[in-house]
């Protein structure tokens, strides 16, 4: 069966507008034409258990609205969605000790007490056994060496040191599903590593099934073997990672490096269009099916040729240009 | 009632950890009661023995010990349910198998002992201070009647204040309702002069409203002004509006709610 499962899943807003100006708010204080924003509509997938799937998108192109509706703090204006089999804007304590949800602009530990408080204060909302709280805690307090820290006041930890602690709050109860919202949104390269080196060994180990919004590519590369991009509330894509590149990125980039003194740029721009140059390297990018013919003709021309090779566009440029274009 | 308590005690410990705060309001409190006493005496000198069957002595102690339990019953909950609902962090307790209600009323509690603690200290030593002036009331039964109201004032005042706090679903700028609110709260309480100096009709009238329980009714009692028998009206009074405040609470939560998870648009 699977984890999440979700059908038609749509999501309108209210809003109004207000002309510019004193009179314009004169206008919108007596009067508010109400509009909507369709945040999602239409949105269909289903993720099975024990995956972990990076949900990609713009800003504004309805991932945290999909995530609150799937942890229940929405209610979709249409479609459906069931996780671990569950409706979840029923609210059902049932369904809420089985799953967890971590935002990175929004805190559920306490600022002003040490993280460890918050955990005791998880244990007793959650109703976890003195034995799993010990047994739970311990791992991943060990996991995201996290021990020397906990009796520090939240707010006076870095932002990294409270993402783990958040997590480590969000954990405890062992949940099946876990939905991240931009975990890892402020933090520093190492601290990002941390988070992310985190989620693939707990993955791995527990077996969770884990739904995670980022804007980080990086965070997706590593983590996701799967995506789902969303741009506008509509679904655009679904599938591995690497189909996205093969389907969106009709062009490879050939990496060429040169010895001696170099070459001069319009000797190689006949080979394609030049993504980067010096004269000692240089990236060409070609038509996908044409990327091996143009190694070998690069090979057997006069130009001083050390090394090359042949890659795929990154898919930060895959993404963006696929964003561009819907 | 486990969840309750370690709910409390962290709560207790978070407001442990804002030394100065805790202190520097009880100056502005004292302050207050100071300068309430300061203005009767200088009415009195200018007016005579009594007014309004108040006596200068009565008066005093009327704004002491109104204050006294004021201190006991007042809460902070609105603000903090207003910016829950404002900043989104209702989010976070929704996702969590915890009704909102009771966690967040279990934290005022614990966040709201340490301050009350501190604040019935400073307003007992103001009470030393003016002891001359001070009546004492050692009837049992009376003092019985008046922790019981004390009680219910405590809780209806929190109810109270939740239900303002929900208001924050509808209207995004709370600030200047909640303001209006609060004068509107005091001024029915007898914070700022007894309500039996309007006329007896007004006077009458706040009875049967909630704010006058937690200064007015259990000041004029502890003064013997009011006897025992309407005292236990009073009490009557009080669950009256708690049961009312709970339903209130129910329904506007419950519209609230769909308001925030935007049901039905």
């Amino acid at each position: 069966m699977a984890a999440i499962e979700v059908n038609n899943l749509s999501r309108a807003y209210e809003y109004y507008r207000k002309e510019p100006g004193v009179l314009g708010s004169l206008k919108a204080f007596v009067h508010r034409e109400k509009l909507y924003a369709h945040a999602v509509s239409d949105v269909s997938f289903s993720v099975e258990e024990g995956e972990l799937v990076g949900f990609l998108g713009p800003n504004g192109a309805g991932k945290t609205t999909t995530l609150k509706m799937l942890s229940g703090i929405l209610h979709p204006s249409g479609g459906e969605a069931k996780v671990l089999g569950f409706t979840p804007y029923k609210r059902e304590k049932a369904y809420q000790k089985q799953f967890a949800l971590v935002m990175g602009q929004k805190n559920q530990l306490v600022p002003d007490l040490p993280a460890m408080e918050t955990f005791i204060l998880n244990k007793e909302i959650y109703e976890i056994s003195d034995n799993d709280f010990h047994k739970q805690s311990e791992e991943l307090i060990e996991l995201f060496d996290i021990r020397d820290i906990l009796d520090i006041q939240v707010r006076k930890l870095s932002l990294g040191q409270r993402m783990k602690c958040e997590l480590v709050a969000a954990l405890l109860h062992q949940p099946k599903v876990l939905f991240l919202d931009e975990p890892t949104i402020g933090l520093d390269v190492v601290a990002q590593k941390n988070i992310r080196d985190f989620l693939k060994k707990y993955n791995e180990k527990k077996k969770i099934t884990i739904l995670i919004t980022s804007h980080y590519m990086e965070d997706i590369k590593e983590l996701c073997e799967r995506v789902i991009i969303i741009n506008k509330g509509k679904k655009i894509f679904d599938g591995k990672l690497k189909k996205l590149i093969e389907d969106y990125a009709p062009y490879k980039l050939i990496k060429v490096t040169f010895t001696g003194e170099g070459v001069e740029k319009y000797t190689v721009e006949a080979f394609g269009t030049i993504e980067e140059f010096s004269p000692y390297s240089c990236a060409i990018r070609v038509k996908r099916e044409e990327a091996k013919q143009t190694a070998i003709r690069l090979l057997s021309s006069p130009l001083p040729v050390d090394d090359i090779l042949i890659d795929e566009m990154k898919v930060d440029d895959v993404v963006r240009k696929i964003f561009s274009e819907s | 009632m486990k969840k309750f308590l370690t709910i409390v005690r962290a709560f207790w410990q978070r407001s442990l950890t804002y030394r100065f705060t805790i202190l520097s309001y009880r100056l502005g409190e004292i302050g207050e009661t100071i300068v309430l006493i300061l203005m009767w005496s200088a009415v009195y000198e200018g007016q005579g023995e009594v007014i309004k069957g108040f006596t200068l002595q009565e008066m005093m102690t009327y704004i002491l010990v109104g204050n006294f339990f004021n201190v006991l019953i007042r809460n902070f909950l609105a603000e903090v349910v207003g910016r829950d609902i404002r900043e989104g962090r209702l989010s976070m307790f929704l996702v969590r198998p915890m009704g909102y209600f009771s966690y967040i009323l279990s934290q005022e509690v614990g966040r709201i002992s340490v301050s009350t603690m501190m604040s019935v200290l400073s307003q007992a030593i103001v009470i030393a201070f003016f002891w001359r002036a001070f009546l004492w009331n050692f009837d049992l039964l009376y003092l019985l009647v008046l922790v019981l109201m004390l009680l219910l004032a405590f809780f209806t005042e929190l109810l109270l204040s939740f239900l303002v706090g929900l208001v924050a679903f509808w209207i995004d700028e709370i600030d200047g309702i909640y303001s209006t609110i609060e004068r509107v709260r005091r001024f029915f309480s007898g914070g700022y002069f007894p309500l039996s100096l309007l006329p007896a009709a007004l006077a009458q009238i706040s009875f049967f409203l909630p704010f006058s329980y937690s200064f007015f009714v259990p000041a004029q009692l502890y003064l013997k002004k009011i006897d025992l028998m309407t005292g236990l009206q009073g009490l009557a009074v009080q669950t009256a509006w708690i049961l009312l405040l709970l339903l209130a609470i129910r329904l506007v939560w419950k519209r609230g709610l769909r308001r925030y998870e935007g049901v039905g648009i």
